[in-house]
């Protein structure tokens, strides 16, 4: 393939992969595929590298402290709930 | 072969079994300590998903109502967080249908798809490459939240629930009442968006 193409019918199909690659969700012989075409496909190669990193900094997006004033009100709120709950 | 019956279906005994059990038999107060236990993931969620903070603290009050209400209908057949989120989305979706940020779109594949000789990468840029550690920064987390913000409801439920909050596929389509086969469509649109964006972010540093 020439190194400025990107159209070949098998990355394609490979590129709708990608994701179930990285969460090990494939079976062992499209990981293989995958892996063998990836060294042979530097467009490919990136993709998943640049996919994997995305993954890797969307689980740092972290997490922000509850407001303390909503903390009290969401606390008054179940104090003042019925001490139990309705019937059906 | 008949379906098993209800009622001879396995208990999960999550780490929440007993709480929820003890609270079910008439220990009302101990709901605070549900509340406690969840109220930080939840307003996290609810806020990445309303974007607003004062539409994420309804939709976190209405979601321990919610589930104050029903819990005497949870049957212990999946864990009680995977219920416990499955009322939160179901809440965050109602509040954000009445809600001024909707943005709702498809995402194609193609439209990811690196084609032609000016999008064709030929070698992995830093920000991939570099230990992660070394990429990482407030302004990147930033953006990294905005840019999730950004994406259509429907794309960001997914990928808030398994990359951030963690769920597995199984899980994720019980909580969406979805097929595993359309989460890891919309998991798979989601990311390639994020990259898409982070791409951006690193090239035009």
């Amino acid at each position: 393939m020439n190194k400025n193409e990107h159209d070949h019918r098998h990355c394609l199909e490979l590129f709708e992969k990608l994701s179930e690659y990285l969460d090990n969700e494939l079976d062992e012989v499209t990981c293989r595929d995958i892996e063998k075409h990836v060294k042979e496909c530097v467009p490919c190669f990136v993709c998943l590298q640049t996919l994997k990193r995305t993954i890797d900094l969307c689980k740092q997006a972290g997490n922000r402290s509850v407001p303390e004033d909503f903390s009290k009100k969401l606390k008054e709120a179940i104090q003042n709930m019925p001490k139990s709950p309705p019937a059906r | 072969m008949t379906a098993p019956k209800r009622a001879n279906r396995k208990k999960i005994k999550d780490k929440d079994f007993e709480l929820v059990r003890a609270i079910n038999s008439g220990q009302f107060d101990r709901f605070a300590d549900l509340v406690k236990s969840y109220e930080q993931k939840l307003y996290n969620f609810s806020l990445r998903m309303c974007r607003d903070a004062a539409d994420a603290e309804d939709t976190v009050q209405e979601t321990f109502l919610n589930v104050f209400r029903y819990l005497k209908d949870f049957r212990y057949e999946t864990k009680f967080k995977n219920w416990l989120y499955r009322i939160a989305a179901s809440t965050c979706i109602k509040k954000r249908r009445k809600s001024k940020f909707a943005p709702q779109r498809e995402l194609s594949l193609d439209e990811f798809y690196p084609q032609g000789e000016a999008e064709v990468p030929q070698q992995v840029p830093d920000w991939a490459q570099l230990p992660l550690d070394k990429v990482l920064s407030n302004e990147l987390l930033d953006k990294i939240n905005e840019a999730i913000f950004t994406l259509p409801e429907k794309y960001r439920l997914v990928i808030v629930l398994r990359d951030i909050e963690g769920f597995d596929t199984a899980e994720t389509a019980q909580i969406l009442n979805l097929s595993e086969a359309n989460v890891k469509v919309r998991l798979h649109r989601a990311r390639l968006y994020l990259r898409d964006r982070l791409k951006g972010y690193f090239e035009n540093e």
